[in-house]
């Protein structure tokens, strides 16, 4: 440290390395979580990167449904699907949270496919008043409008679930809803953003906000106390996610997740492996995902991969759609090097 | 144990038989009908349900609501969890309107113990905390869970209950959660979660935690003189003009009635809440809103004792 004193920056990678260094590298592979499936013996991970430079209805529907099929997206026919779009909170003047057009396409979707039942599901951060963000963030009238169910998860009943490696980490278990619990199919759909505290968000940051407040309160603090990276990787390793799909039609680049500003991408990242989307986006971003703690520790006890080479990218070029987001001075250390 | 006459407002009565008709076999109640029974809305429905005389629907609400102490006397989210938590301040409230004197000061004792992590900061993490954030992360309040952060909700919360089952303002615990709530409060008026800043950036308040927070300073008996209390009344004022949901309506209700400056909008405000009900009785058929709603537009007397309402 150079004598200096340790910065919070300084301190989230020191309990990521230290997280790690506890990890077994197949903790998580028994797990219900995330497979860790790596293509060193298998085939690619497939990554839809689908160009859509905005939010019109009709192109919406179409970039969900070509990203859809030209990855490995799960069987939803007969399904209850439960989507897990990022509200973290609502500002008339910053995109902070997931497009409501863009989760309304992929009900749309899901509905050609013959899901069963869709639920729209979201624990807040911070702000306790879910029934004024759902309103204010257009889910509420989405909800209405399509005729499925939309759950406060921070208030859903819950069940506590053995995390993958309960000697690994300051939690044993994990209370989790049971409308999570209960999913055929769990689609997580985050915007795609900088993060003042874990360098970026995407589908796997996202899945945080499926923890209850009543159980971890506002902020989900226990969480924070226990690391960050390592909370991301033991909700990803206890809890699958199926299919992600990163809202980078317009982003947030800078001081996010909240007060960035907006950042056009112009492109929708899609696949079933987390890792692998995240990765990407990060890509897409113009930042190296494996300098950013908590996706090389996903990498490292094999939540999938975050390797270039392991990730088969369909439709548009990364290079091409690359937009540097610009990063909080804390974070410079995560850009990519250029070509 | 202590129930009151029967209310005679419709609307309110109707309300009260949607919570009663909404108790689960265990005696408890869940935020939603056929949910899980937690002590937040179960504590609140006893509340509501308290107003009506109803003994029996009350004294299994009690006797699930005892199920949830800890031997530390701690109350957590519901009966298997292993720890307190944040619910325990409504369970201390419904303890001391349904006369579980044991069971109460058990409770309050553990409340008084309940800890943030405003005692584990190192000096380096303090100084940390004031620069991103602008707070003094010394100030010690009640967090969400156990030795997590203090928070200005939790810490809301807490006074009001304490206060109301008659813990002085002064006394150690109640007045240094009403030093962090004022500690806490957003520049351009009211509160936020907890964060009046984020680096060189200020954050905006919200009308829940700005109602919660001047309920507890109205309770802990600071008066509206103070700036912070007076921009506070008057966030809540701009707030009011546009979309608020049920709950924070309700809290602001209790707010406005805690302090003379908001008790002239206090009326408007009801009638608007009130007009949220649903035909089946309840505010959006949530059992802790519907509970929390009747008490504050009954006479909040359940919630609140204030220094200007009782003197």
């Amino acid at each position: 440290m150079n004598g200096k004193a340790m910065t919070r920056r300084d301190l989230i990678r020191a309990l990521a390395t230290a997280a790690v260094t506890t990890l077994p590298a197949a903790a998580f592979g028994a797990g219900r979580g995330q497979s860790g499936n790596r293509p060193a013996s298998g085939p690619l991970l497939q990554v839809a990167l689908v160009p859509c430079p905005d939010y019109d209805s009709g192109r919406l529907v179409e970039a969900v449904s070509a990203g859809w099929r030209s990855t490995r997206p799960p069987d939803v026919r007969g399904k209850r699907v439960v989507i897990k779009p990022n509200i973290a909170d609502f500002s008339a003047e910053r995109p902070i949270h997931t497009d409501a057009r863009l989760v309304e396409a992929l009900i749309l979707h899901l509905k050609t496919l013959k899901a069963r039942e869709i639920i729209l599901a979201e624990g807040p951060p911070h702000n306790r008043d879910t029934e004024w963000l759902f309103r204010k963030s257009g889910f509420e009238a989405l909800a209405r409008r399509q005729g499925v169910v939309l759950i406060d998860l921070n208030y859903d009943d819950i069940s506590p679930v053995k995390c993958v490696n309960p000697r690994a980490t300051l939690l044993k278990e994990l209370y989790l809803p049971k409308t999570v619990l209960s999913a055929d199919v769990i689609i997580s759909i985050p915007k795609m953003k900088t993060h003042r505290l874990a360098g970026i968000t995407l589908s796997m940051k996202n899945m945080f906000g499926i923890l209850p407040g009543i159980k971890y309160g506002w902020p989900k603090n226990t969480l924070h106390y226990n690391g960050i990276p390592l909370s991301i990787c033991e909700i990803n390793g206890t809890l699958k996610t199926h299919y992600s799909i990163v809202d980078g039609v317009v982003g947030m680049e800078g001081y996010g997740p909240l007060l960035g500003t907006a950042r056009k991408a112009g492109v929708l990242v899609m696949g079933d492996n987390a890792l692998a989307v995240d990765a990407t986006a990060a890509r897409v971003m113009g930042i190296d995902p494996g300098r950013v703690d908590y996706l090389a520790m996903a990498h490292k006890i094999k939540l999938g991969s975050l390797r270039r080479e392991d990730i088969a990218v369909a439709g548009e070029n990364i290079e091409k759609v690359r937009a540097d987001f610009v990063l909080d001075p804390e974070y410079s250390f995560l850009r990519a090097p250029k070509g | 144990m202590g129930l009151k006459k029967p209310m005679l407002n419709p609307s309110l009565s109707q309300a009260l038989d949607f919570i009663k008709a909404s108790q689960n076999p265990d005696g408890g109640w869940a935020y939603r009908p056929g949910g899980e029974s937690l002590v937040e809305p179960t504590a609140f429905s006893l509340l509501a349900l308290s107003s009506r005389g109803d003994k029996t629907a009350v004294g299994r609400g009690l006797d699930f609501l005892k199920t949830c102490m800890k031997d530390s006397g701690a109350v957590g989210i519901h009966p298997q969890d292993p720890e307190g938590s944040w619910m325990a301040y409504a369970a201390l409230l419904a303890f001391h309107a349904l006369g579980a004197a044991a069971e109460e000061r058990r409770l309050k004792d553990w409340i008084l113990r309940f800890e943030d992590a405003s005692g584990h900061f190192t000096p380096d993490d303090i100084k940390a905390i004031s620069t991103v954030y602008r707070y003094d992360a010394s100030i010690r309040g009640w967090p969400w869970t156990s030795n997590t952060t203090g928070w200005v909700e939790p810490t809301a919360l807490f006074i009001i209950a304490l206060v109301r089952v008659g813990t002085p303002p002064t006394q150690n615990r109640v007045r240094s959660g009403v030093s962090l709530i004022l500690d806490r409060k957003v520049p351009s008026g009211g509160w936020n979660f907890g964060n009046p800043y984020s680096k060189s950036h200020e954050l905006e308040a919200t009308v829940m935690s700005t109602a919660l927070a001047l309920a507890a300073l109205g309770a802990a008996g600071i008066p509206e003189s103070r700036p912070a209390v007076s921009a506070g009344i008057g966030f809540l004022a701009r707030g009011l003009a546009g979309d608020v949901s049920t709950a924070s309506l309700a809290w602001t209700l209790l707010a406005l009635r805690s302090y003379p400056a908001g008790a002239a909008q206090a009326p408007v405000v009801a009638a608007r809440l009130a007009g949220l009900q649903a035909a089946d009785g309840s505010f959006r058929r949530n059992l802790f809103e519907t509970a929390l709603a009747s008490l504050v537009l009954d006479d909040a007397g359940a919630l609140l004792r204030t220094a200007w309402r009782s003197g």
